[in-house]
């Protein structure tokens, strides 16, 4: 416990230093900017904004602060265009259209974009001190874990991802392998056999992650959204006067705090991050709910649950990335390899080797919760402006944003083409219902999944029973089979359930 | 249809690829039992089984888009890649300026604020990340900004 607070106390000395200040509140609002854009997510915001962060040449605490706010700030941003615009930012904003719009609808713009400022700072401040108690506990446990028992989690990774995310769990389960077939190219950093690079030189390091980040999600959310440009103009609904009230607060208190619960441990898990989070609150709140009658009509819970779980799971997804290595979610995936450019590993060593990183990221995010809520509530109608940026000219940007990343960190003119390349197919695989945090997920693990590999075989001179040597190796692999199986049986329970109740449907 | 043509592709790409990791890739004398042909070799088998599940079940039909659409997407593709030939031997500026008149006249702005929007993103741009961001980026044939 002690640990805990003198941690937490020189974490705060470095993100009070004055230049890291600045970051986490240029971070957090700018993040607030780009989430409100319409259609752009945290992932595709950090994304873009990353390889200019890491061109800067800043500290590597520093940079991570930036980034941190950002995705923070993009966490909140993201609920202005859902509620004022019903555009949903990325998935995980999709459930706070649901009662956000129709409550803007009603004339009460105001009050739902406050009470979804409030509901934000409190599930995020809430994650923020569950990871303060839960990080070092956890990386204290986890530094005892054996090359075989980091195989053993990132199956366990793999098998929450496939069976969590996404509509098809083979396609999702295929897109991560994707993701770590492109990591596999390049020359093997253990015998320097070069992979998969047909004799090209450019590829020989292997695909450069920044280039892989930027395609897949800067590049494919660009022609994503000039697909999109014919489906008519958006029309933005007014912000008015009115705000959210200590009464409404009481109303939804506990609301709050079980969309916190459930954002914080959904968080957790390995890959899935905001979007189930915020649908699995949604729903239990809408279960939880004597008269539920009004949601989707603009009940406040709909739209409280929700923006708290998001906002917590972002919290959440932080946990495993910063005391195991395993990124909680796509965009903390983008954090985790921003981590491995600056050639910091996170793990359970952080704690103790680079407590500035690891505590100054976790004070830095407390202050970035406040200042959001600080600049969220008053500020509101300006970022509501950015709504009404002609499409035509943000369309553009985006593409010379992710140039300039690329081009300023690699100097190379080939990785132009790219991401270009990896554009076209991201924006594929986005058509055919894959989802892309899958394979940046794969793309940032596959290393680390190799290498403990190959390193538990290496233990045992080339005898696989290794990988189930342990118990910490056989609970992962219980776990894993324990996702993969137990929404299969929901499902099919619920289906069966389905047709008793309607025994005439047709086939 | 569209999921089978795709997958179609993936299936190929990911025998070759499995393909290689069994023949091409060899270390000159074994240093770990695993060597550098294992991993891809697993993940190779994990990818075609996934793949045949996609051909044999699909889910997505068509993209349900019109041929207009594809037109416009093949447009920004072409204009991405010139935009990338032109970013270095151009200079950011004029490469830009070009490349975001181009796509914003694509997308139904008039020409006078597509006009003050590119050079505004290009002048801006460049000045902003070289001087303001110390940034790396081309000047191109404008060399009396270097």
């Amino acid at each position: 416990m002690d640990a805990v607070f003198s941690g937490l106390a020189s974490g705060f000395a470095v993100a009070l230093d004055p230049f890291n200040l600045f970051l986490v509140l240029a971070g957090c609002f700018a993040g607030t900017l780009i989430g409100a854009l319409p259609g752009i997510g945290p992932i595709n915001g950090v994304a873009i904004l990353l390889p200019i962060a890491y061109g800067l040449g800043f500290k590597p605490e520093s940079a991570i602060i930036l980034l941190a706010g950002i995705y923070y700030g993009a966490e909140y941003g993201g609920r202005i265009s859902s509620i004022l615009l019903n555009v949903p930012g990325d998935a995980g904003a999709v459930m706070t259209t649901l009662d956000g719009n129709p409550m803007a609808r009603n004339g009460e713009a105001g009050k739902a974009l406050s009470l979804s400022a409030v509901a934000s700072f409190i599930g995020g401040t809430f994650a923020v001190i569950l990871m303060s108690f839960f990080g070092p506990a956890l990386a204290s446990y986890a530094i005892h874990f054996s090359p075989s028992d980091y195989v053993a989690l990132m199956v366990f990774a793999f098998a929450s991802l496939a069976s969590l995310v996404g509509s098809n769990p083979v396609k999702t389960l295929l897109g991560a392998v994707i993701g770590l077939m492109l990591a596999s190219i390049g020359i093997d950093a253990n015998t320097g056999v070069p992979r998969f690079t047909f004799g090209i030189p450019d590829i020989l390091a292997g695909i450069d992650f920044l280039v892989v980040v930027i395609g897949l999600f800067g590049m494919a959310e660009l022609i994503h959204l000039v697909e999109q440009q014919a489906a008519g103009t958006l029309k933005t609904l007014k912000i008015d006067k009115s705000f959210v009230t200590l009464k409404d607060l009481a109303f939804v208190k506990w609301t709050i705090l079980r969309g916190s619960v459930i954002g914080f441990f959904i968080g957790i898990l390995p890959g899935t991050g905001a979007s189930v989070a915020s649908a699995v609150a949604y729903g239990a709140e809408k279960r939880a709910a004597t008269d539920s009658s009004k949601f989707g009509e603009g009940d406040m819970r709909g739209l409280a649950a929700p923006e708290a779980a998001n906002n917590a799971s972002a919290g959440g997804a932080m946990v495993p990335m910063l005391t195991l290595g395993i990124p909680g979610s796509g965009t903390t995936a983008i954090l985790l390899g921003a981590l491995l450019l600056f050639n910091v590993t996170p793990g359970p060593l952080m704690f103790t080797q680079r407590p500035e990183i690891a505590w100054g990221l976790i004070a830095s995010m407390y202050i970035g919760n406040i200042a959001l809520l600080i600049i969220n509530l008053p500020l509101v109608g300006l970022f509501a402006r950015l709504l009404t940026i002609p499409q035509q000219f943000l369309t553009p940007l985006i593409a010379v944003l992710a140039f300039v990343g690329v081009y300023s960190v690699v100097s190379n003119p080939h990785d132009l083409y790219m991401i270009i390349a990896l554009g076209v197919f991201g924006w594929f695989l986005r058509k055919l219902q894959f989802s892309l945090a899958p394979v940046i997920l794969g793309f940032v693990l596959g290393g680390l999944f190799e290498d403990n590999l190959r390193r538990a075989l290496s233990i045992s001179a080339g005898d696989w029973t290794i990988l189930l040597s342990s118990w910490n190796s056989i609970a992962l692999y219980g776990l894993a089979l324990l996702v993969v199986v137990v929404p299969i049986v929901l499902g099919r329970r619920k289906r069966n359930r389905a047709e008793d109740e309607a025994p005439k449907a047709p086939a | 249809m569209a999921d089978r043509i795709f997958a179609g592709v993936l299936l190929l790409v990911a025998i070759g690829y499995t393909i290689i990791a069994f023949t091409v890739i060899r270390a000159p004398f074994q240093y770990d039992p695993l060597g550098p042909e294992s991993w891809p070799r697993i993940l190779g088998l994990v990818a075609i089984p996934c793949i045949l599940f996609v051909l044999v079940r699909p889910d997505v039909e068509t993209f349900g888009m019109p041929l207009r659409t594809w037109g416009r997407l093949a447009a920004l593709v072409v204009m991405l890649s010139g935009y990338a030939y032109l970013f270095q031997p151009l200079g950011f500026i004029l490469a830009t300026i070009v490349f975001c008149m181009a796509l914003a006249l694509m997308l139904g702005s008039r020409i006078v604020p597509a006009l003050a929007f590119s050079v505004g993103i290009g002048l801006g741009g460049y000045f902003l990340c070289t001087k303001l961001l110390d940034l790396n980026l081309p000047a191109g044939i404008l060399t009396f900004l270097r």
